[in-house]
């Protein structure tokens, strides 16, 4: 499979000053400010085969949105190398920009004051698409999205929800082979959040793309994504499938356990544990690796009446993974 | 791409001008028809009260008459050669990030902005003509009907040295952020030197001679000079030629500008 995204020690720093509080360093900032380099994106090796579908994630300020805009041509990097669909992105040819999209879930692509149907029209001039062809089109993206209704207001008067509906199709009218995604449900409602998820993992499915998607909704991530990387104070953590992901990392399950009576004394369960004599309804943390040990000690403390066994979301199994990343290489959060 | 698509593409950014602009109609009216009527009545009472306090006769060589016309066609020639609103929309757009809308799609920033501009200007300025035409024909000022396309032109003209200006000032907000006070400093600048405040008949001969070579004269000086008779078809020209030199020198400054801009540029606020 040919590679759509090659970066070879990319990376990004840029720079910021110190802004202590009060009006008089603030007047003394007229003259004297002291300048300090911040390194946004560490250096950055990635290769990205066309059709893959990868979720970035990481925390705020991570550096995940610093990678997507130099891959889409956005902002320069302070060195390193990036190819995408063989262009270097930052040079913002017409040929590339024409072949790629990236939507920011953050920021307003369409213009504010017209309705959607006019800023496509506008679209389709600026990618040179044929204007029946494009109606047709964001029509059919529109009834996918069940957004049709709105099509003809202005963008200033449409929900959060609806105009994250109209900038999806915006950046899908002229068929990117290459889409970014960055936060494309941040702040929307379940429902839409489900409508919008639906939508992209039909529309993958359908066309194949190569996608980026970040996002702080894991569910994203695990229905859309087939590999994950991670990203923490501007270095990628981990690289590979949502699955071995799940496996690799020290899971954490839930186990719900009721007693046909209560416990007559107290249960010493190891690590700070213990199950409190006369309760009969308990809920113990374990991991994967305890799981089987842990369950054969509980059934044989006394009668079970009920027992089930809870999957930790994928959301806790990635934060507790960005943390241990924290404390392991202290040294990245010292930028 | 082919020209025709190029064509297709800004005649779509002159349309979201329109559209946009038209979106709010009182903002649009007041734009286009109460501006240039206020200043012009401001500019014919100053000249009313410079002739009455000096007891009429002439002013370097030219009657009252001539002063009036000069000032109801200053009003409305430099209400079109100057530059705020999209030049804060331009700076508003790097400090925002709105920018990254545009650096995504095969579209220039400088041609997306130019045709809005051109379009707007050319749409107001339509409308606007009809009032120093009005007032020119009822109070017999001199202007020679003759010339108005001629003025036109070297208007139109300069529109694009007013682009290139504001496109140069735009870019240092990617260093600066905050750089809405250099279009005040600049627009002040052309206050003077276009001739906008005071014709430049009024300056030294000396300075007089200078600021007419400069391109800046041709926002105010050269076509309202040229169609309100105090200056001839060779200074017309003259204003061409330094318009293009100064179009030229900004336009290429602005180019360099916008390079080191987008080096810097941390991709704001997405």
């Amino acid at each position: 499979m040919a590679l759509a995204i090659r970066t070879e020690g990319l990376f990004r720093s840029y720079e910021t000053y110190d802004k202590p509080e009060g009006v008089w360093n603030s007047v003394r900032g007229l003259w004297n400010r002291k300048y300090i380099s911040k390194t946004a994106l560490q250096s950055t090796d990635l290769e990205i085969h066309s059709g893959q579908i990868v979720g970035l994630v990481g925390a705020n300020g991570a550096g995940k949105t610093t990678l997507l805009k130099i891959l889409s041509g956005l902002i320069h990097p302070s060195g390193g190398e990036a190819r995408v669909l063989g262009h270097i992105p930052w040079k913002r040819e017409e040929a590339f920009l024409r072949r790629i999209s990236i939507l920011l879930g953050q920021k307003n692509q369409l213009w504010w004051d017209i309705p959607a149907a006019d800023s496509f029209e506008l679209l389709a001039r600026i990618y040179d698409l044929p204007m029946a062809r494009t109606k047709a089109r964001s029509l059919e993206l529109a009834e996918l999205l069940d957004c049709t209704h709105v099509l003809h207001t202005q963008l200033r008067r449409l929900s959060l929800g609806e105009r994250m509906k109209m900038e999806i199709i915006g950046s899908l009218l002229h068929e990117p082979e290459v889409l970014f995604l960055d936060e494309p449900t941040i702040g929307l409602d379940v429902v839409a959040q489900t409508r919008i998820r639906t939508f992209l993992s039909e529309y993958v499915r359908e066309r194949k793309p190569t996608v980026i998607l970040t996002s702080h909704y894991m569910d994203d991530i695990a229905r859309l994504a087939s590999r994950l990387l991670l990203i923490s104070k501007g270095s990628l953590v981990y690289d590979g499938t949502v699955q071995e992901f799940m496996l690799k990392s020290e899971r954490e399950q839930r186990v719900v356990l009721r007693y046909a009576e209560p416990l007559k004394e107290k249960f010493f369960l190891g690590d700070g544990r213990n199950l409190e004599a006369g309760g009969q309804e308990y809920t113990i943390q374990v991991t994967s690796k305890e799981l089987p040990e842990m369950v054969r000690r509980l059934t044989q403390q006394a009668t079970v009446q009920e027992l089930k066994i809870e999957e930790a979301d994928f959301e806790d199994v990635i934060r507790k993974y960005l943390e241990t990343e924290s404390r392991v290489h202290p040294s990245r959060s010292n930028h | 791409m082919s020209y025709a698509n190029i064509w297709r593409r800004n005649l779509g950014f002159i349309r979201l001008a329109v559209i946009t602009n038209l979106e709010y109609r009182i903002n649009f009216l007041a734009d286009a028809v109460a501006q240039p009527l206020f200043s012009s009545m401001i500019e014919l009472v100053l000249w009313f009260a410079v002739f009455r306090s000096i007891g009429g006769g002439e002013l370097a060589g030219f009657s009252r008459e001539y002063y009036l016309a000069y000032a109801l066609w200053a009003a409305f020639v430099a209400r079109i050669t100057s530059n705020w609103m999209y030049e804060f929309k331009m700076i508003e757009d790097v400090e925002s990030g709105a920018i990254n809308g545009l650096l995504v799609r095969p579209t220039s920033f400088f041609e997306y902005y130019l045709s809005q501009f051109m379009g707007y200007k050319i749409l107001t300025a339509v409308i606007s003509l009809i009032f120093p035409l009005a007032v020119a024909a009822y109070f017999h000022l001199p202007t020679i009907y003759s010339r108005i396309p001629g003025m036109l032109l070297l208007v139109t003209y300069f529109l694009l040295l007013v682009h290139c200006l504001s496109f140069c000032i735009t870019t240092l907000a990617f260093k600066f952020n905050k750089v809405w006070s250099f279009t005040v400093a600049k627009n002040l600048g052309l206050w003077l030197v276009s001739g906008e405040l005071v014709p430049l008949d009024l300056f030294p001969e000396a300075w007089r001679s200078f600021m007419v070579a400069q391109p800046f004269a041709s926002a105010v000086y050269v076509p309202v000079g040229y169609v309100t008779g105090r200056i001839g078809h060779t200074a017309l020209l003259t204003g061409f030629a330094s318009t293009t030199v100064g179009i030229l020198f900004f336009g290429t400054l602005g180019a360099l500008l916008w390079r080191r801009g987008l080096r810097i540029y941390s991709g704001t606020g997405a």
